[in-house]
């Protein structure tokens, strides 16, 4: 029986400091496989879209211009995303990564969530597309 | 002599009912309590849930195999990984497939790192509703470091995501293996630390011993899972009782206290803690090697099946049926929080209405995870109802028009 | 001249505006001193002023079934009643603002004037967790009043006088906390208690019953019961340290002192768990009184031998 049996720690911590991190002005390293904004390359994309498919939250869209000239946008909404890396598990040509560290997404912009990958060209004509139809 | 007339009830005294919740600063989930008292003393309790059910299971029928694991991950924010566990363990055996023992092992292996986080986060959120915030705020610091164990290992803090349909998707490495070794080391100093101030402090055993005692007989005529029967000196635990995923190779030592008090349920859940920092040691010992997944198709031959697994908080029920398409026909899932709520109740009776959120706090509720069943009642006739999903649907899109 | 006198002694010095300061700084001080004990970084220093500021700037909201007078002029005399308490204590060293003989026994129930008003307010409105909160006050109140009171009086009876200014002179060259050590802890839980600190909480337990009988204020009226009981935290700090700790002959007494004070009280509140309202007036019936009362007779025995 102990009267106040956490003084010790009381103590150090008085000594110590607070163990809270100051966020803004010292960040940690984020662990390699840390999930953050998806990214896509064009290159091995065959426009098989398993991971359209696969992406729980629906925040994947692949846009098939041309198969054969392998003209495709990768449309993927940020705000969405759920950041379970199942599309990643999904692509069989290893087009899509998760990297550790963009994960500072906070915006005030509604657009800043939309992100499109491919060829600019490309990308031009979707979103042109879109204007058109008013989507 | 007076003659007893059973249909002559006693004049009903006016009771002074104390509610608790839906927004309440002891719930950190919506859940409503009702608890009459007499002074300071419990004459009866209600509790009414529901507020947080979100259709789960019926959002899985609309979702293909690979989508409804993440889907059944979120049904608990604390103990994510045991959802997604059941569910692939479940679909496996329907597609009658079994992951490789490494993904086993893996899967095994955070799982027993999500029931450090879990009770570490029991044991301070139980310690705050006892007014002692000192132990809160200290085991949620530490809590830290097995939060950043996990977030390195699978690669999120809170839903890992650590499962895919027959396997995992996170390797150990060498680094990770020392990793984790080091950060359970420092917690299992701590917890030593904790289990002193929980068995020794003179303040907290005065809020703790000998409130909301639960005998054995109690316990197994509720019908209470995880470490709150546990407690009262049931041996029940899945891990034991029906092995899954890597538990036949690493068994598991039950922990049971005889007292059945809230002591008792704090002694357990922290000597829990020892068993699994012993667990984890001897899964990274021995980690068989092998592949991490194995193919799983589209397309889940029909049938229907159950997994149990241990929950830190008890025992995870789902059952999965399969019509042969690529998604699921019917998952239906049952949380520990639910046969244990009923516990509550049947304790609350004849305590201080200080001692009820303790009690309460003593199950490890969890609202969300619960809520997966609504009555629909008419408050004017007060008669409860049973609704089709085709009345339910029509009444949903009368009230949005 | 002697009004403008007696006017800054009302409203600047040192009761008024100087003490409600103080008061926020000590109640900062407290939640500091807490959450580093916890590991926190914990609030700023002008944390409690921006609280207090805004409260005051906001809309009180009047609730329905309570009488809607007493619900204003309650916060009022809680506070009002804590700062005529500050003018015969020596708040900061200086010798007290106005006394007279038995001015003690006035101070301290002057000071029980907040945990009264609390009491009433809770009981003025149709909220349950309120009507809770007001009986744990009230008996709070009945239980931690007899020992704090007898724990002040033990000096008294030494000094030989009711009067504190008088108890703080004669306490200068005698050091009470060596001679009546049960005394003075008895007079700083009692403290605890009448502030309804950790773990003497349970009147507004958060958990089980919101924030007690404040539930329903909000706004100026939740300000001032606030700013009330900051200023109960100098005037019972200054207490217990003029009495207990060889009294207060100056400013930099009175800081030292009472802030020493403080920080055995914030580390009481940080290692302790909250006591149900049974055990905490179990304690004070069975244990305070009792001890004081002991005391009090080993007092009268060594006193009657040497004279």
């Amino acid at each position: 029986m102990k009267l106040g049996g956490m003084w010790r720690d009381a103590i150090k911590a008085l000594v110590q400091g607070p163990s809270t991190q100051k966020y803004p002005f010292e960040r940690l390293k984020t662990p390699e496989r840390f999930r953050s904004k998806l990214t896509w390359d064009l290159t091995n994309c065959t426009g098989c879209g398993l991971c359209m498919k696969d992406c729980p939250a629906n925040a994947i869209e692949v846009v098939t211009l041309d198969r054969k000239a392998k003209r495709f946008v990768f449309r993927y909404r940020v705000d969405h995303c759920t950041f379970c890396g199942q599309c990643v598990e999904s692509c069989n040509k290893n087009c899509l990564e998760l990297p550790e560290d963009d994960w500072e997404l906070a915006t005030t912009n509604r657009q800043d969530f939309e992100v499109y990958y491919g060829n600019e060209a490309d990308v031009q004509i979707v979103l042109d597309g879109e204007a058109e139809t008013g989507a | 002599m007076a003659t007893h007339n059973p249909t002559q009830k006693a004049p009903e005294r006016e009771t002074f009912k104390i509610p608790i919740g839906p927004q309440h600063p002891a719930l950190k989930e919506p859940g409503h309590f009702e608890f009459a008292v007499d002074g300071e003393t419990v004459t009866d309790a209600t509790v009414r849930l529901g507020y947080v059910h979100r259709g789960i299971e019926k959002g899985v029928e609309s979702r293909t195999w690979i989508q409804g694991q993440y889907l059944v991950e979120r049904v608990c924010g604390i103990c994510s990984h045991v959802h997604a566990t059941t569910y692939c363990l479940a679909v496996e055996k329907l597609a009658g497939v079994e992951a490789p023992p490494r993904a086993q092992a893996i899967r095994s292996l955070v799982a027993e790192l999500e029931r450090i986080h879990s009770h570490m986060l029991w044991l301070g959120v139980a310690a705050h509703e006892a007014g002692f915030d000192m132990l809160f705020m200290y085991s949620w610091r530490d809590r830290e470091t097995v939060m950043n164990l996990l977030e390195g290992i699978t690669g999120n803090r809170v839903n890992y995501s650590a499962n895919i349909l027959g396997g995992v998707k996170c390797d150990i490495t060498p680094e990770q293996d020392a990793a984790i070794r080091a950060g359970v080391d420092y917690l299992e100093e701590r917890t030593r630390h904790y289990l002193d101030v929980v068995q020794n402090d003179t303040m907290f055993m005065r809020r703790t011993k000998n409130v909301g005692t639960m005998t054995r007989e109690q316990a197994e005529q509720m019908g209470v899972v995880g470490p709150t029967a546990r407690a009262s000196g049931v041996p029940r635990d899945i891990r034991v009782d029906a092995p899954y995923a890597a538990y036949k190779d690493f068994p598991v030592n039950v922990i049971t206290e005889t007292a059945g008090d809230l002591h008792a349920r704090f002694v357990v859940r922290v000597n829990e803690l020892f068993e699994t920092f012993r667990l984890i040691r001897a899964i990274l010992d021995h980690l068989p090697e092998g592949d991490l997944q194995t193919r799983v198709k589209r397309k889940i031959p029909a049938g229907e099946t159950i997994m149990r697994i241990e929950a830190p908080r008890g025992e995870l029920f789902y059952y999965v049926k399969s019509a042969g398409g690529e998604t699921p026909d019917r998952v239906k899932i049952r949380t520990p929080t639910l046969p244990n709520m009923a516990s509550v109740l049947e304790l609350a009776v004849g305590h201080q209405l200080a001692d009820m959120p303790m009690i309460l706090t003593g199950i490890d509720p969890c609202f969300s995870c619960n809520d997966r069943m609504i009555t629909v009642r008419d408050t004017h006739s007060n008669q409860r109802d049973v609704w089709t999903w085709d009345q339910l649907r029509k009444y949903g899109m009368n009230a949005a028009q | 001249m002697n009004t403008l006198v007696a006017f800054l002694t009302m409203v600047i010095f040192p009761g008024g505006l100087f003490l409600l300061f103080v008061g926020m700084m000590y109640e900062w001080l407290d939640r500091k001193l807490v959450a580093r004990f916890q590991n926190r970084i914990g609030p700023r220093w002008f944390q409690p002023i921006a609280d207090n500021v805004k409260l005051l700037a906001k809309e009180e909201v009047l609730p329905e079934g309570v009488h809607p007078q007493l619900f204003y002029v309650l916060p009022v005399i809680a506070l009002s009643g804590a700062l005529t308490a500050a003018l015969y204590v020596p708040m900061f060293g200086f010798e007290p603002a106005t006394s007279f003989n038995g001015d003690l026994i006035a101070t301290i129930y002057l000071l029980s004037l907040l945990t009264l008003s609390m009491g009433l307010a809770g009981a003025n409105t149709l909220d349950r967790y309120s009507l809770v909160g007001a009986t744990r006050t009230l008996t709070q109140l009945f239980s931690y009043e007899a020992p704090f009171l007898l724990a002040l009086l033990g000096p008294a009876l030494i000094a030989e006088s009711w009067q504190i200014g008088e108890i703080n002179d004669y306490a200068r060259d005698h050091w009470f906390i060596l001679t009546q050590p049960i005394g003075f802890v008895v007079a700083l839980i009692g403290l605890m208690g009448k502030l309804e600190l950790p773990p003497f909480d349970a009147p507004e337990a958060e958990t089980e019953i919101v924030a007690g009988a404040m539930t329903e204020y909000s706004g100026r009226g939740l300000a001032l019961f606030h700013l009330g009981k900051g200023v109960e935290l100098v005037i019972g700090l200054s207490l217990v340290a003029a009495f207990y700790l060889g009294g207060l002959a100056n400013p930099i007494d009175f800081v030292v002192k009472t802030v020493l004070l403080l920080g055995f009280l914030a580390s009481v509140q940080a290692l302790m768990t909250r006591l149900r309202i049974d055990q905490t007036v179990g304690l004070w019936w069975r244990y305070g009184a009792l001890l004081v009362l002991t005391q009090y007779l080993v007092v009268i025995i060594v006193e009657g031998t040497i004279a």
